[in-house]
């Protein structure tokens, strides 16, 4: 596993007027996963993601903003083992230089952008114009297309979220770490006259979906927060930490093998983690 | 002055300049540019979600009988998201795949939307809407006829469950009117109430402190995958999963696939399908020979361990059948496991601090082997945690008020007095309640006439029996079938007239415990949006219907409402109810071992004296006893060379409701490829068969054929085929149906020889390349 | 050759040209005494006459006619007296109010006017229209909403009112003093409510911020709702940019 780049990035905690400034990540344990998928489908229905019938597993047309992947250690029958590793947007925050994150830095038409109060990669549809240099530039294929308008059976729209707007044909999406929730959150806070969130006021809703408790959320420089410690874990690694993306998502898993498939092995580098 | 061409276009390119530059020194330009722009951002057929106030509503998951509190967040009128209850006993903020779906089921297109009277053939899907009155008319002539004509017995009912009041109201409906034919699907529950019922003589569900056991041996339980009550297990699994190496639960799983239950365990072991009963015996002669067993239980709380005597001989224990049967060789011939991994896992079972064996199938939806489940309840008595902290443990319901007794007339008790069509709790199988498996067979066997009509309740046994080609024969031998149906699934869409019930979020409805919980909760089901469609709630539907039979039955059914009703028998648990959604009985807990059994030797009997009591005759003392008897699968090995066993995935919904669209999205690209299904083969058997990844083939099993794809997966077990259960629909809509292949339709029923209860596990098969 | 002299050799072929195209056109009418068309130095007036014209027909059109072809308008459902309720039940929070949840009310719901006019108070046609059409049949009266943003921005109230404290009329005009409801104007093209982009045709209308520098506010009598673009809201949001600060865009979209 290469080291953590734990502390890059960690000097901005001053306001910037407002008050507070966040930078939000997620650790999930990859042990307690149990690739149920209810974080899929609770963020489909929060960020109101639309379906087709023709897109069954159709991984070049499928919406998904959370993805739930399963990886095997490639060993033959009975020494198999299978391991699930959700993936939401990563939020990466490069380093140093913001526009590091890698879809940020190619965007033509500022549609995506890093925040650095929150540390979320926002994304804007009604500026984004479909060029999809960022789903190109994105190292986790977080980003998806919106190759159709999105079409709900008659009826079906009643369920949709108004904190989210659904999108139009022609522009590209991602995990926003349910932002609109972030400012719901806010917004109750600033009713109360407070500036500052508590913990439990911004959850996404993948992190309150999972019925294994295998996602946590919270402000990655914040020590009261849970997430600061469970990244610090030794058993914690990112995805693809060679690329130097900073992201904000950190995972846990006590299985070597399942830390070393997180990264990239070329020819030789590869032979001693993947011995099948 | 004539108009020349030179003038003419002088006048045209002077206007157009002047036009041109007399717009761009006006706004407009500008602002119908900007307009276009968010003009093209608007596209009318983009829905625009209401905004207004948000509320949140909390009710129980109908979806499953898992019974997870649901908190449904509203915005004004419309259902907008339904998550995890937050504090509810069951699943503390928890939710699982399909309850999160939930709302595309309510809103989907797939609700029936006003009571339904066919038109076309019979699954042809041509409806016609009727009137609720001319609707439940239809039901109560056609009733009528039967019971006038002496038939009141060839109506039978077949519901998803027993429990709560909507069955009793079912079953009521029958006693008053005078058939015994209320039956229930059934699942693995069944068998371990019936294993419970005879090896501990208490009638109640069986329940596992799951969160305090720390040695977790799984008979195959699919526990993260919908095994139980889903969300619940899956929170205990990561009890398991928390802490240091030290604190860590350990979870073995014995199952001949890896499922991801496997795949998460401690230790997976691949035994040959089927032999699980075999492995539990095994497991128990190590742990009876090294005397590792709870000698304080054994010695004062159980029966039938030694030799005993019984019926005026002496009888074999279970100690000597094991020890003499079951030694690490023998069983390892049997499941293919070898003798020293059994020696050490029997070890470390017994030697753990709270070890608990859990039974039941993938998600226990079939009812599975009796002896294979006394065999592993047996191994939980061995080390002595029944009714213990991190053990099992049979779990009463909470009280609710009793009924006034049915009024029967003549042709009631007439009726009554009839045996029942499955033939279960008689005959051959006096100990089992329900036999819904039985039926294809014996309406087929009898060439119609043994039930003239069939009212479905929140169960679709079209799609979930196996043989579905028995299924659909016996279908057409039922003249009037009526379904109450939510949704047009595979029933209602074979039935004559659905009068759709409300749909779970929008009806008040009592829910008992769910299954395997520890502690008794009784729950109620408040409705959290108004009915969409033109629905009534079943129980009062069911109501009218009996009122307006007439006689006796008008005075079964005196309540003004279903509401009314639900409200008298919840007694004075309705107003916590009504204001928390539920009541749990906190400090639960099981009787001490002293008071615990009502068998005829008031102990834990291995020894069960109860057959003789059902008048079941057992020809030999190994049947009194847990032992192996192999249900071999059906089809000749010589023609199906390879074993078909049903996966069962927590992605995928494969009981009554159908799988939503989001859940079928989640499924994983090696599981279903647009509409064709994937069928799970290891390499090595691929290539003994010329068979490679993602290639075409044609499945075969002694009852049916399918096409299917071909996905090479190294933990299957070589010989063994697995097909996931819950594809294949040709109800709900486009979105489900046509898409991959029924595996119910593939495998036939294979009868446990003392329940009757359908056991299969599995067919033999071929697989050859399309 | 002058350059002028060039121009006018080049005016005359083309003249020639043309005026054998012209005869050709008069002999196939059967017509042969139309003038020899001169050169001349007016001639130049005819382009001008027409820009002049083109001009003005098209800044009249520009100014006027489509400001009010793009726009279509629509009376409210009820004649609505904000003064007479503001007298009633003070300020603008007894009807507009903050739920508990932080989110902003906006336009009351039935049940609000339920609490006083289950049945009509008063005289006044227009209540009694409500309570006939709108309280008897408990249908929600579709008010339509002069400040609605698009489904794509997200705006908070709480945000405004509560931490930056700035006052509802310095956006939604002096609404509380009007005595009837006037008409909701809507872009045919957007379907976009007229007050967002302001009800000058120039957009020269004042944003709210504007009129937050400004000392004669109370006194301003009749003070026209402000206009609600991207634009105005930058005003403020975008000063944030030339710190470095790139949340801009995620604060106000959805």
């Amino acid at each position: 596993m290469k080291e953590a780049h734990h502390d890059e990035g960690h000097g901005h905690e001053e306001g910037h007027g407002h008050g507070t400034k966040y930078k939000f990540g997620m650790v999930i344990d990859l042990d307690k996963c149990t690739g149920c998928g209810a974080c899929m489908v609770a963020c489909m229905a929060e960020n109101n993601i639309p379906f087709r019938k023709e897109d069954t597993n159709n991984r070049l047309t499928q919406n998904f903003w959370m993805r739930v992947y399963k990886i095997s250690n490639g060993l033959p029958f009975p020494d198999t083992e299978i391991s699930y590793i959700p993936r939401p947007c990563q939020h990466c925050e490069g380093h140093g230089h913001h526009a590091a994150t890698p879809c940020v830095s190619v965007c033509p038409a500022t549609a995506t952008d890093y925040s650095e109060e929150t540390g979320i990669v926002s994304q804007i549809y009604t500026r984004c114009f479909g060029c999809r240099y960022c789903m190109a530039a994105c190292p986790y294929h977080v980003r998806v297309f919106n190759w159709w308008d999105a079409r709900w059976p008659k009826g079906m729209e009643k369920y949709l979220n108004p904190d989210v707007s659904p999108r139009m044909r022609g522009v590209v999406e991602k995990c926003s770490f349910c932002f609109h929730r972030f400012q719901r959150a806010r917004n109750k806070a600033y009713a109360e006259g407070r500036r500052e969130l508590r913990e439990d006021e911004y959850q996404t809703a993948c992190t309150q979906a999972c019925p294994a408790g295998a996602i946590t959320f919270g402000d990655l420089q914040n020590p009261e927060h849970k997430v600061h410690k469970l990244k610090d874990s030794p058993y914690a690694f990112r995805l693809l930490e060679k690329l130097g993306t900073n992201p904000k998502v950190y995972y846990l898993s006590q299985r070597d093998w399942v830390r070393k498939a997180a990264d990239v092995y070329m020819g030789e580098e590869g032979k001693d983690v993947f011995p099948g | 002055m004539k108009l020349g061409r030179r003038t003419f276009i002088e006048l045209a390119v002077g206007f157009a300049a002047g036009a041109g530059a007399g717009f761009m020194a006006t706004p407009v330009n500008w602002k119908l540019m900007d307009d276009m722009a968010i003009w093209t951002q608007n596209w009318p057929w983009v829905p625009v979600p209401d905004r207004g106030a948000v509320t949140q509503a909390d009710t129980i998951c109908k979806l499953c009988p898992g019974g997870c509190g649901i908190t449904v967040r509203k915005v004004e009128d419309r259902a907008t998201k339904i998550e995890g209850r937050v504090g509810y006993p069951v699943n503390d903020g928890g939710i699982c795949v399909l309850g999160t779906a939930g709302l595309q089921l309510l809103y989907g297109p797939w609700r029936v939307p006003a009571p339904m009277k066919r038109v076309g053939k019979r699954g042809a899907g041509k409806w016609e809407k009727i009137s609720w009155e001319a609707a439940i008319g239809e039901v109560v002539g056609k009733l009528g006829d039967l019971r006038n004509n002496g038939q009141a017995h060839k109506v039978a009912c077949v519901l998803g469950s027993d429990q709560g009041t909507v069955a009793q109201l079912f079953d009521r409906f029958l006693s008053s009117y005078g058939s015994p034919n209320f039956i229930c699907t059934t699942s693995s529950e069944d068998t371990y109430e019936l294993a419970t019922g005879l090896m501990e003589g208490v009638a109640a569900s069986r329940a596992y402190d799951l969160e305090g056991a720390d040695f977790i041996l799984s008979f195959g339980c699919g526990l993260i995958e919908g095994w139980g009550s889903p969300v619940r297990v899956i929170q205990a699994h990561s009890i398991w999963r928390s802490g240091n190496a030290n604190e860590r639960a350990t979870v073995v799983q014995i199952e001949p696939r890896l499922s991801n239950t496997a795949g998460k365990a401690d230790q997976w072991i691949a035994i040959n399908p089927g032999t699980e009963g075999a492995l539990a015996l095994g497991l128990a002669h190590v742990i009876i020979k090294e005397s590792l067993y709870d000698s304080n239980f054994i010695e004062k709380h159980a029966f039938g361990f030694e030799n005993c005597a019984f019926a005026g001989k002496t009888c074999m224990g279970f100690k000597e059948l094991v020890l003499n049967e079951y030694n690490p060789d023998a069983v390892s011939k049997i499941t293919g496991i070898p003798g020293s991994k059994i020696v050490s896992l029997a070890l470390a079972f017994a030697k753990a601090k709270h070890p608990l064996a859990v039974w039941g199938r993938g998600k226990g939806t079939t009812s599975g082997s009796l002896y294979e489940c006394m065999a592993v309840h047996a191994l939980n008595a061995l080390v002595g945690n029944i009714n213990k902290r991190g053990g099992v443990s049979a779990r009463p319901q909470l009280a609710t008020r009793q009924w006034p007794e049915v009024p029967q007339d003549n042709v009631a008790i007439a009726g009554n007095r009839m045996p029942r069509v499955d033939g279960a709790g008689s005959g051959q199988y006096p100990l089992t309640r329900y036999l819904p498996d039985r039926l294809p067979q014996i309406i087929n066997g009898q060439n119609g006439g043994a039930i003239e009509a069939l009212l479905v309740h929140e169960a679709d046994p079209y799609y979930t029996t196996l043989d579905s080609a028995a299924v659909a024969e016996a279908f057409d031998r039922i003249p009037f079938v009526v379904s109450f149906s939510t949704y047009f699934d595979e029933t209602a869409n074979q039935a004559d007239l659905i009068l759709p019930n409300h749909h779970y979020l929008e009806r008040w409805e009592d829910c008992p415990t769910p299954v395997g919980l520890r502690n008794p909760v009784l729950a109620l089901l408040r409705p959290a949006v108004s009915p969409q469609f033109n629905t009534r709630h079943v129980g009062d539907v069911i109501m009218e219907i009996g009122r307006d039979l007439g006689g006796s039955m008008s005075e079964a059914f005196a309540w003004e409402s279903y509401e009314a009703l639900l409200e008298e028998t919840m007694g004075d648990k309705w107003d916590t109810l009504q204001e928390t959604g539920y009541v749990e009985e906190k400090g639960y807990e099981p009787p001490a071992w002293g008071k615990a059994f009502q068998t005829a030797s008031r102990k834990f009997e291995f020894y069960v004296t109860a057959f003789d009591q059902a008048g079941m005759k057992m020809k030999e003392d190994q049947d009194y006893l847990p032992h192996y008897e192999p249900l071999e699968p059906e089809g000749d090995p010589a023609a199906y060379p390879l074993t078909l066993i049903p996966t069962e995935l927590m992605r995928l919904a494969d009981g009554a409701v159908g799988n939503p669209p989001f859940c079928i999205k989640t499924l994983e690209e090696t599981e279903l490829k647009g509409d064709e299904l994937f069928v799970e083969v290891n390499p090595k058997t691929a290539g003994d068969h010329g068979l490679s990844e993602g290639q075409p083939a044609i499945l075969e099993t002694p009852r049916g054929k399918a096409q299917v794809l071909v996905h090479l997966f190294e933990g299957i077990m070589p010989g063994v085929v697995g097909i996931p259960k819950g594809l294949g629909h040709q109800a709900y809509d486009d979105y489900l149906a046509g898409k991959g292949v029924n595996a119910n339709s593939l495998m036939g029923v294979v009868e446990d020889p003392v329940s009757g209860l359908c056991a299969t596990w599995g067919i033999r098969a071929k697989l050859t390349r399309a | 050759m002058s350059a002028e002299e060039e121009k006018d050799q080049t005016v005359a072929a083309g003249e020639q040209e043309e005026a054998s195209e012209e005869q050709a056109e008069e002999h196939a009418q059967g017509e042969a005494k139309g003038e020899p068309v001169e050169p001349g130095t007016w001639r130049f007036l005819i382009p001008l006459a027409a820009f002049f014209v083109g001009f003005v027909s098209h800044f009249v059109v520009g100014w006027v006619a489509l400001p009010v072809l793009l726009y279509a308008e629509k009376e409210q459902p009820i004649d609505f007296n904000h003064q007479l309720h503001v007298e009633e039940l003070g300020e603008c929070e007894g009807c507009h109010y903050f739920r508990e949840d932080g989110s902003f009310s906006g336009v009351p719901k039935l049940d609000n006017c339920l609490e006083c006019h289950e049945e009509a108070m008063g005289e006044n046609p227009e209540e009694a229209k409500f309570v006939a059409e709108y309280v008897e049949p408990g249908k929600e009266i579709p008010w339509l909403i002069y400040s609605r943003q698009p489904v794509c921005v997200f705006f908070s109230h709480a945000a405004h009112v509560n931490m930056a404290e700035i006052e509802c009329l310095i956006c939604h005009g002096s609404m509380g003093d009007s005595k009837h409801t006037r008409p909701y104007q809507y872009n045919r093209l957007t379907k976009y409510s007229r007050d967002i982009w302001g009800w000058n045709i120039a957009g020269m209308a004042e944003s709210g911020w504007e009129r937050l520098n400004r000392d004669d506010l109370a006194e301003a009598g009749d003070l026209e709702p402000a206009r609600m673009k991207m634009d105005d809201c930058a005003e403020c949001h975008e000063g944030h940019k030339g710190k470095g600060y790139r949340d801009a865009c995620f604060v106000c979209h959805k």
